[in-house]
């Protein structure tokens, strides 16, 4: 059997992969750059060297896969593109963490790699007050390149593959433009341009309420892709008030779906005011802030306001998928941990780099159980569900309903395999909500506090590593490979 | 606006026929000279009064048919009125518990969970243990009625599969159903029998012999010891109980198969299969670590595996040894098997083996799908189809299970509970298991020590589960009290 022929053809992929990661060697030229310029070259041999491996793979791979003509991307190469591509950028993003000065064991730097490309945030590295400028601006790139490809993916292919109702958000039914074709790239561009312009504000805003330039880009690198990773190792508990806010702000955008702040530029009114996706994520944000509030204000005697800006903190820190930290989580009490477990399975809104099952599969969800209702009331009723005033077609409520059965089938797998490599239950079950979801910030005593994530088993880690990519891709295009009719013609 | 003399009619009934069965307890106490034996008498006239008022006063309501809304009131009514009727005596008994505590468990008995705030039950009088363990008797006799005859005809999560069943022959569905029913109910009864029969064979005393024989056969859990099972120290008594609660969270109907020698039948049924084979394979992963990891014996390991794994997924709740103290792997499984749950069509809680069969059929679907976008694909399920609607149904039911699980533990966690406890405890009375996989609150302990907004929480949510969610859901919706 040759590949190209009986199965179909691989070349436009292993293209794909190949300029994927070309793009991601120009990225290590950043961090080599500063370190040459600013800080005497220490790290700068780790990044050179893994630019030059990085690049040699990049173009190797995209000249092997350029002979084939044309290169779409159908169903079955998005999946497998989606798949091999964040993988491959994990791997390679790990080189210059193990050849550079801290030394990383490669199972600590392919977990820091991948938390990092799926925008997690779960950090196994430590003394990070003390890192080399150029490693901690390299941890931060990688999550803001992994919340961009995310924002192109969720545009440009998961519509395509049909994930859990993602293709209600295809481009061609959102619009009354004559041709599909010409408009995604523009969109993807336009998108893109926002994510800078937006980033570049965030680290503006955080560089006035007093941190360095390195911790302001670095923080809003990571802040607005919803990752996490933080310059310090007491995450945002060790910057003032103000940066606290701004990030909470920052992280807040970042869960939002970027593509309504296009709308403005067109010339139509504010749709980021209409969407019924934005105003349940707001409305999500402040249900579980003013709970929190009240637990901080009634059970741990805090003044109401600082109450109010803690309970606002950590809700939009969790619920947006980024995990940035105000301090560890032990000895709060009941309730916000629960909450913290539970607001983990939330997730932001699509079309951004937030993680998690997504608020627009919320609406769907409880759109059908108000159904079930009225068809036990009126068994021979017709009912629909719409969403943003579209009717949604059956095929559609079954793929939210199936992707969200999916999800807690691979939540309850990840855990119980993270307990039958030695970590207690607990633990568990905290780090793969945590991992599944892209939050990147567990509870207890284990994960819950700051370098907790290196204690872990090396089996644990890969399988959090397989978790935080199987949370990104959506989990399908992780798990239909190995679906035997996906090789079958 | 519904019309609710038809209900009011019907709980009065259940409520008459309620109080002989109070009675009992009267006179076992009054045979062993306890004087508690006055206070299930004085209740149990009270009830029959108050049944009889209700009852006499709509008695015109008779031979009205009940329209759907009217049978999910009386569900919820009728189930409600029980327990407050059960909770009497724990009130004005010896043991005097608060309002709450006698809530607690008489829900706890009424929906076959099985959750105790009693302590040293050794010493207990023979009237309080016959009571709590006929609670849960009569309780699963209700399960077994709601899920057989209520269930199915309501649509409820994907139950609609199951009305096809008793009417693929004839048309005539009522009287079809109601023999299904009878049998079931004698399937019941004769089970119960055997089974006090076998552990009294086994080496119990004729009195827990019942008792653990009526507590086991509803999935209830309910024990006559501090120390539950392991009292006993008598491996017989453990594979008794093991073999009830796996019949009692089997489908009833393959019991009455069985019964009438339809053995074709029996090896039809899908969820069956699925539910034997999660027991099989959760046990010997559990006594693979155990063996493994704390160098236990095989054959003890996988008797306490298999007993503890059935005992969790049939909602049951008995315990051989304090299975919620086994750490690190067992107990992740035995969390996530709580949600499982057993056979629909049986006495056990839960989200039900055929929904999570259903699911992964419409999950492998998705699949098929996503890589052939054109074909037509039909989720099957034990050979017949499953509708657009039913599949909906199921899938809707899994987010509403899960959602409620989610803000119970947060709720219990405001009210003070921890991270675990609150989770544990969630799930535990959500699925109608009892204890809680957590260490405090395990099957050996008692929750009489949790305050008491999280003892109404929890009794809420026993009897939330037990009515499959969205019979109570449905009195929340603005269509069910408009026309």
């Amino acid at each position: 059997m040759r590949w190209g022929e009986s199965v179909f053809d691989i070349r436009p992929v292993l293209f794909a992969n190949g300029l994927l990661l070309v793009v991601l060697a120009a990225a290590m030229g950043v961090p080599l750059v500063l370190d040459l310029a600013a800080h005497g070259g220490t790290e700068a041999s780790a990044f050179a060297a893994s630019l030059a491996i990085t690049g040699f793979f990049g173009a190797a791979l995209a000249f092997s896969g350029k002979g084939s003509g044309h290169f779409g991307l159908g169903a079955r190469q998005a999946f497998l593109f989606a798949a091999t591509g964040t993988a491959l950028a994990a791997l390679f993003g790990a080189l210059p963490l193990v050849l550079g000065s801290r030394h990383l064991s490669y199972t600590d730097a392919v977990f820091e790699a991948v938390s990092g490309v799926t925008t997690t945030g779960a950090t196994v590295m430590t003394g990070l007050d003390q890192a080399p400028a150029a490693i901690l601006l390299w941890r931060a790139l990688l999550q803001w390149l992994g919340g961009a490809g995310l924002i192109v993916a969720a545009l440009a292919l998961l519509p395509m593959l049909r994930i859990g109702g993602m293709q209600i958000f295809r481009v061609e039914n959102s619009g009354k433009t004559d041709k599909a074709a010409p408009r995604l790239p523009r969109l993807v561009g336009r998108l893109l341009m926002v994510y800078l312009c937006l980033s570049a504000i965030m680290a503006i805003a955080l560089k006035l309420t007093g941190m360095s330039a390195l911790q302001a880009v670095c923080h809003a690198m990571s802040g607005l892709s919803t990752g996490g990773f933080s310059t310090s190792d007491r995450s945002l508990g060790a910057f003032s008030d103000g940066a606290r806010w701004v990030c909470a702000v920052g992280m807040m955008i970042g869960g939002c779906s970027l593509s309504l702040f296009i709308s403005r530029w067109r010339g139509k009114r504010w749709r980021i005011l209409r969407d019924t996706q934005v105003r349940w994520y707001v409305a999500t944000l402040l249900g579980f802030t003013l709970a929190l509030t009240f637990w901080y204000w009634a059970v741990d005697s805090k003044h109401p306001l600082a109450a109010f800006q803690h309970a606002g903190f950590q809700a939009v820190s969790i619920i947006s998928t980024t995990g940035f930290r105000l301090s560890d989580d032990q000895g709060w009490g009941g309730f916000p941990q629960v909450a913290i477990f539970v607001m983990s399975f939330i997730g932001g809104c699509t079309g951004s780099a937030a993680g998690g099952i997504k608020i627009f599969r919320y609406e769907v969800l409880f759109a059908v159980s108000r159904l079930h209702v009225a068809r036990m009331l009126y068994p021979h009723g017709v009912f629909s569900v719409t969403f943003n005033k579209l009717r949604l077609p059956e095929a559609v409520l079954r793929s939210v309903l199936g992707f969200f059965m999916l999800y807690f089938s691979c939540f309850a797998a990840l855990a119980i395999g993270l307990a039958a490599v030695g970590m207690d239950p607990l633990s568990s079950l905290s780090a793969a909500a945590a991992a599944l979801g892209n939050v990147g910030r567990g509870i207890g005593p284990v994960v819950g506090v700051a370098g907790g994530w290196a204690m872990l088993p090396v089996a644990a880690k890969w399988l959090l590593s397989l978790g935080m990519l199987a949370g990104r891709l959506e989990l399908v295009p992780l798990l239909l490979p190995f679906f035997p009719g996906f090789w079958k013609h | 606006m519904v019309d609710l003399r038809p209900v009011l009619w019907g709980m009065g009934l259940l409520l008459a026929a309620f109080a002989p069965m109070m009675a009992l307890p009267g006179l076992a106490d009054w045979l062993a000279g306890d004087p508690d034996w006055q206070v299930y008498l004085a209740s149990a006239t009270f009830c029959l009064f108050a049944g009889l008022v209700f009852a006499l006063g709509n008695l015109s309501q008779r031979t009205r048919a009940f329209s759907s809304r009217q049978i999910i009131l009386l569900a919820v009514v009728g189930w409600v009125a029980l327990i407050v009727a059960g909770a009497v005596p724990f009130i004005f008994g010896r043991i005097h518990l608060s309002a709450a505590d006698a809530i607690f468990e008489a829900t706890a008995g009424i929906t076959a969970t099985g959750a105790t705030v009693l302590r040293h039950l050794d010493g207990a009088s023979p009237g309080l243990l016959l009571w709590r363990a006929l609670l849960q008797w009569m309780g699963g006799i209700g399960v077994l009625t709601v899920g057989t005859a209520v269930l199915p005809q309501l649509n409820v999560g994907g139950m609609q599969l199951y009305r096809f069943e008793t009417s693929r022959l004839d048309d005539r569905l009522a009287p079809r159903a109601l023999r299904m029913l009878g049998g079931i109910l004698s399937v019941y009864l004769g089970l119960t029998v055997i089974l006090g029969l076998l552990l009294w064979v086994a080496g119990m005393e004729w009195f827990p012999a019942l008792l653990h024989a009526m507590s086991t056969i509803s999935c209830g859990g309910f024990s006559t010891s501090d120390t539950n099972v392991g009292h006993w120290h008598n491996p017989g008594v453990d594979w008794v109980i093991l073999v009830g609660m796996l019949l009692g969270g089997a489908p009833f109907v393959v019991h009455w198969q069985i019964v009438r020698r339809q053995w074709h039948m029996v090896g039809r049924n899908g969820q069956l299969k699925g539910y034997l084979a999660a027991i099989i394979l959760a046990s010997l992963a559990i006594t693979l670590w155990l063996v493994l990891e704390q160098n236990a014996k095989p054959l003890p390991a996988l008797r306490h595996s298999l007993f503890a794994v059935t005992s969790v997924m049939t909602g049951t709740g008995y315990a051989t040894l304090d299975w919620s103290r086994w750490t690190g792997f067992p107990l992740a499984m035995l969390f996530l098997l709580t949600f499982i749950g057993g056979c629909a069509g049986s006495t056990a809680g839960g989200i039900k083996m055929f929904r999570v069969q259903v699911l992964f059929a419409n999950a492998r679907l998705q699949f098929r799908r996503m890589l052939h976008p054109n074909a037509v694909l039909v989720p099957r399920f034990e050979g017949q189809t499953v509708t657009e609607g039913a599949a909906e149904s199921v899938l809707g039911y899994l987010f509403v299970y899960i959602l409620s699980f989610a803000l119970l533990a947060m709720a219990l966690a405001l009210v003070g509970m921890g991270f675990p406890e609150a989770l544990g405890a969630a799930a535990s009375a959500l699925a109608n298991l009892g204890p809680a996989i957590s260490p405090d609150l395990g099957p050996l302990s008692s929750f009489d020590s949790l305050p008491d907004a999280a003892k109404w929480l929890l009794a809420f949510a026993m009897l939330y589960g037990r009515l499959e969610l969205f019979l109570l859901l449905a009195l929340f919706s603005r269509d069910f009290w408009q026309d």
